[in-house]
């Protein structure tokens, strides 16, 4: 038995080596480059990134560019992992931030720290505070910002007028929250005054934390080693949430499935925080779009995805580079924004005309890319970040719950975070 | 049933033979592919970075990890109560369905539709059903004076929601193959036992039964090991929670592999596992070898 | 023996079990006739308010479902016929034939279903591209030709046949072959109309391993085009439950034709 299993792995191991040499299905073919990019984008934005590689391999006749889509996000991971693994990967990669750490391990994964050093036409600066930080790995910079948004205040102004409160203000306080939340809950009516996502997540953690920089707090400390989240601070943010969801009984807990965004468009939550992507899935609501009500500042919290550029040889990561440089420079982005709604990536394209024709066309997202400016702090980009997310998720999930007090709750997620920094991954 | 000593012999050949396509293929797919798993539970390994070797170090934490010694027990109970209910359920609907009535072909498929229906149609019909406000569950229930529960929401109900979920979304399946035995139990038999005398009940539990114990011991086998690894529902709904009240053994693997990456820590999770499994099966297979009747 | 009941009393358990099991079919039946934004309510509602037929051709529109369908079909019909002819084999030659490491070796091959895909999956993705098969059909169909589940079943169920008449075959001068194939499957049809189903089903139904190994459209299979309808943050439902309620039909419609397999005269013994 076990002769046959060194047989076996001996086995493997030589698949393992004779499929790793070779690339992707790009490659070179009479002077073209060819470059593989995958993406998960479906509907609008699939038929603007087939438009927008159409029009780019028009252009620039020295590069092809074949996008494709890899599946659902959710599993994205395991079909980009499984593709490094066997050695044939595409050139550029969509992936979340939530993956950055990780993903800058492997050493198939470009650094463009020096191309930016080297190509200032990228205007790495223009992007927002929020996507250079999430890229950002220590000394590398393992991609190129794709998709920026925060979280903010989305209400049913006619909630509002029918409880007769003043629409949220830009001057808000956690109270006034609180208090607009219990007037608009109606358990015989099975109406909530605002929803908060519960599957101990990061959906429920991000949220957390805006709270949580609003009082002044931190997820860890500076020198990221121990945790700082469970502060004065956030023990404050947690008991706001205790007292919402166990006192007032005014939050929909929403477990993960999105059913809060069918809930808010058929009236029966008053406020949600979330962010620009929803907004579609409400056409039968009139909503206003608010900064997050403040503590002491109103800081909220944006998630940055990016492209990751693989190695897959020099020519391929120049051209891929190329493409990048084009598709995010400030024309290319506008024309992204204005036909899927995805906020602007860098500051300056507010000043273009189209920009105008942008807010327009969408409702409230003129103060989601105001509201960018919020975006002071963001979470640390660690390689042990998902077991920092989980404790904290775990705890607020227990405190929403009934099931923990918040400093109890917090001071436990805190030492596991202790012991798995410790630990040093 | 010891082999012969006729190691040439033609009956030995002839099994060989019969077998070797399947198991070239099996071992091709199956088995080469868990000697990489046995491997990788070896090694420090998040399938990005170059690994390292662990040695046994996987299997040392996983002893002393009390997160997943609790989806083992999470995972015990799951199964537990998934395996009777479901094939004692089948096997009741199987019965029903076993006959000439009038549209018997319609109840037939009507029962076969959620094994054929996707998880995630399944995921999001039963988080709308269980929803403790909107859903019809409660509603019925409170029209009885009962409720309301929190169902997925809740902590201490939550496995048991997964309970009921996959049961319905696999009572089908057990129910085809009870189906498919029950035409195997000819008629003169069930005859000569009403000759004899014998009540509906007696023959039943001594004749049917022991006739349709060959299709019970798979579906016993079969519905462990799959119960052992559930995943799929548990994913589209609760997401391993409340507070990990339904985090299983394959979730903690998945969530260890997909979320931490911890690919070597989750392949000694798997194997782990596996080696549960295989002692639940042999147990089944040896108690049923003994019990199981066969020859008609 | 056979009596027909003006009304029979199963009708009253019968009713309420198809009724819970129909549900599913019922609101995915309702999602795909609605509008996208009739679709974002909650709770939602079983009554459609109207017909909006338009999301099945929409639906079809968006990808190439007709090139999808035919490779699922080839996929799926590839892994029902060659599970048919392998596990029957295996699985009598486990049922009926003594031979040496008999019993091992069914545990190992039974053994090879307790690991989770999950995690071998990465594995086999590299040894289907050491075969050169990435990105094919034939990536789709090699892992899938034989189920240790098939072998099991089959072992069972043959195991239930009456041995005499196999061995009047072979004192007549049958081959073994020839014993599995004129006397043993044509007895076994329900078993194999079973294994044709399931193994259907699987397949068919099969996300996963497709989109780790198809990255082509023209290779992809109905699941994989389903996946399309679903972003990250918006999904069409109605045009995925339109997608869903079309991928079903072929899985409803071999169920029913297979039925005719299951329902044997209760007169007929099988001796000849």
């Amino acid at each position: 038995m076990r002769r046959r299993l060194l047989l076996a792995t001996a086995l493997v191991a030589a698949l393992s080596l004779a499929a790793g040499c070779g690339g992707g299905s790009g490659g070179s073919s009479g002077g073209r480059v060819n470059i593989v990019l995958w993406h998960g984008y479906v509907d609008t934005e699939g038929k603007a990134i087939n438009a927008a590689a159409a029009l780019f391999n028009k252009t620039h006749p020295k590069i092809h560019i074949t996008v494709q889509n890899y599946g659902n996000s959710d599993y994205a991971l395991q079909k980009v992992l499984t593709a490094i693994r066997g050695g044939s990967y595409p050139d550029i990669v969509y992936l979340y931030g939530s993956w950055a750490a990780n993903v800058a391990r492997t050493p198939h994964a470009v650094d463009i720290a020096p191309l930016i050093k080297s190509d200032p036409s990228i205007h790495w600066n223009d992007f927002w505070p929020a996507e250079r930080q999430a890229v950002t790995v220590g000394d590398k910079i393992i991609g190129v910002p794709a998709l920026v948004d925060n979280l903010a205040l989305v209400y049913n102004k006619k909630l509002f007028r029918q409880a007769g409160i003043p629409f949220p203000t830009a001057s808000w306080t956690w109270d006034d929250l609180r208090a607009a939340a219990q007037k608009l809950t109606n358990p015989s009516a099975k109406q909530f005054g605002w929803a908060y996502v519960n599957d101990a997540s990061e959906d429920t953690v991000w949220r957390f934390d805006a709270l949580l920089w609003q009082a002044g707090g931190d997820i860890l400390t500076p020198d990221d080693k121990h945790a700082a989240f469970n502060s004065p601070a956030g023990v404050k943010a947690a008991t706001l949430l205790q007292q919402m969801a166990t006192i007032d009984h005014s939050i929909y807990l929403d477990s993960g499935n999105d059913n809060y965004a069918n809930l808010f468009n058929s009236g029966k939550i008053g406020m949600l925080f979330t962010g620009p992507w929803d907004l579609s899935q409400f056409p039968d609501v009139d909503y206003g779009v608010q900064i997050l009500p403040g503590d002491q500042n109103h800081q909220t919290i944006s998630g940055p995805d990016q492209w990751v550029m693989l190695d897959n040889g020099d020519a391929r990561t120049k051209a891929a580079w190329t493409f990048l440089k084009w598709f995010t420079s400030p024309t290319e982005a506008m024309r992204w924004s204005l036909a899927t709604g995805d906020l602007p990536i860098r500051a300056s394209e507010t000043k273009l005309p189209a920009y105008q024709a942008y807010v327009k066309r969408y409702n409230g997202i003129a103060t989601f890319v105001q509201n960018e400016g919020n975006a002071l702090k963001a979470r640390p980009v660690l390689v042990d970040y998902n077991e920092i997310s989980q404790a904290m998720g775990q705890a607020i999930q227990a405190v929403l719950l009934g099931k923990a007090q918040p400093k109890q709750a917090l001071d436990q997620a805190a030492a596991q975070v202790n012991q798995v920094l410790a630990q040093g991954g | 049933m010891r082999p012969g000593r006729r190691i040439l012999g033609s009956e030995h050949l002839a099994g060989w033979v019969f077998v070797l396509p399947a198991t070239v293929l099996i071992v091709v797919f199956g088995i080469i592919p868990i000697g990489w798993v046995v491997l990788l539970s070896f090694q420090h390994n998040d399938l990005l970075a170059a690994p390292t070797w662990a040695g046994l170090s996987n299997y040392r934490e996983l002893v002393h990890d009390p997160e997943f010694r609790d989806s083992v027990r999470r995972t015990i109970v799951y199964t537990a109560l998934f395996v009777p209910i479901s094939v004692g359920g089948a096997l009741a609907v199987a019965l029903l369905l076993h006959s000439e009535i009038r549209f018997n072909r319609f109840y037939r498929t009507a029962v076969f539709v959620p094994v054929a229906t996707s998880t995630v149609a399944t995921g999001i019909l039963f988080n709308w059903l269980l929803d403790p406000t909107y859903g019809i569950a409660n509603y019925l229930l409170g029209k009885v004076g009962l409720g309301p529960y929190g169902f997925f929401q809740d902590p201490d109900q939550a496995l048991y929601a997964i309970v009921a979920m996959t049961v319905w979304g696999w009572l089908g399946f057990d129910v085809i193959i009870y189906l498919a035995a029950l035409q195997g139990i000819p008629g003169d038999v069930l005859e000569a036992a009403a000759l004899d005398g014998a009540g509906r009940w007696a023959t039943f539990r001594h004749v049917v039964l022991p006739l349709l114990s060959p299709a019970t011991l798979f579906l016993v086998v079969w519905s462990t090991i799959n119960a052992l690894q559930v995943f799929d529902e548990i994913y589209v709904t609760t997401r391993g929670g409340p507070l990990q009240a339904t985090t299983v053994i394959v979730y903690e693997l998945y969530n260890q592999a997909f979320a931490l990456f911890h690919a070597g820590y989750a392949a000694a999770i798997a194997l782990v596992l596996f080696l549960i499994t295989l002692v639940f099966s042999v147990l089944q297979l040896w108690v049923g070898n003994r019990r199981v009747h066969y020859s008609s | 023996m056979r009596m027909r009941l003006p009304f029979s009393p199963r009708h009253l358990a019968l009713v309420p079990i198809s009724a819970l099991m129909l549900l599913p079919l019922v609101w995915m039946f309702v999602t795909s006739v609605e509008t996208l934004d009739q679709t974002r309510h909650f709770p939602p509602t079983l009554i459609p308010s109207g017909f909006h037929w338009s999301n099945y051709r929409a639906a079809w529109d968006q990808a190439p479902f007709g090139r999808f369908f035919v490779n699922s079909l080839i996929v799926t019909g590839t892994a029902v016929a060659s599970n048919l002819l392998f596990c029957s084999l295996a699985g009598y030659a486990f049922a009926r034939l003594r031979f040496f490491g008999r019993e091992v070796l069914f545990i190992a091959l039974l053994a090879t279903l307790m690991v989770p895909f999950q995690v071998i999956m990465i594995p086999t993705f590299l040894i289907v591209q050491h075969l050169g098969l990435v990105d094919s059909l034939g990536g789709l169909i090699a892992p899938n030709l034989v189920t240790p589940f098939g072998i099991f079943l089959l072992r069972q169920f043959f195991r239930t046949l009456p041995v005499d008449l196999e061995e009047a075959a072979r004192i007549d001068g049958c081959t073994r072959l020839g014993v599995l194939f004129r006397i043993v499957l044509p007895l076994s049809l329900p078993a194999l109309a079973t294994l044709g189903i399931v193994t259907f089903l699987w397949t068919w139904n099969d996300f996963l391993w497709p989109l780790i190994v198809i990255t082509s459209t023209d290779q992809s299979t109905v699941q994989l085009g389903l996946a399309s309808f679903q972003g990250a943050h918006d999904t069409k439902w109605n045009l995925l439950m339109a997608g869903n309620v079309m991928a079903l039909a072929p899985m409803l419609i071999v169920f029913v034709v297979a039925q005719r397999w299951f329902v044997r005269s209760l007169a007929s013994t099988g001796i000849r």
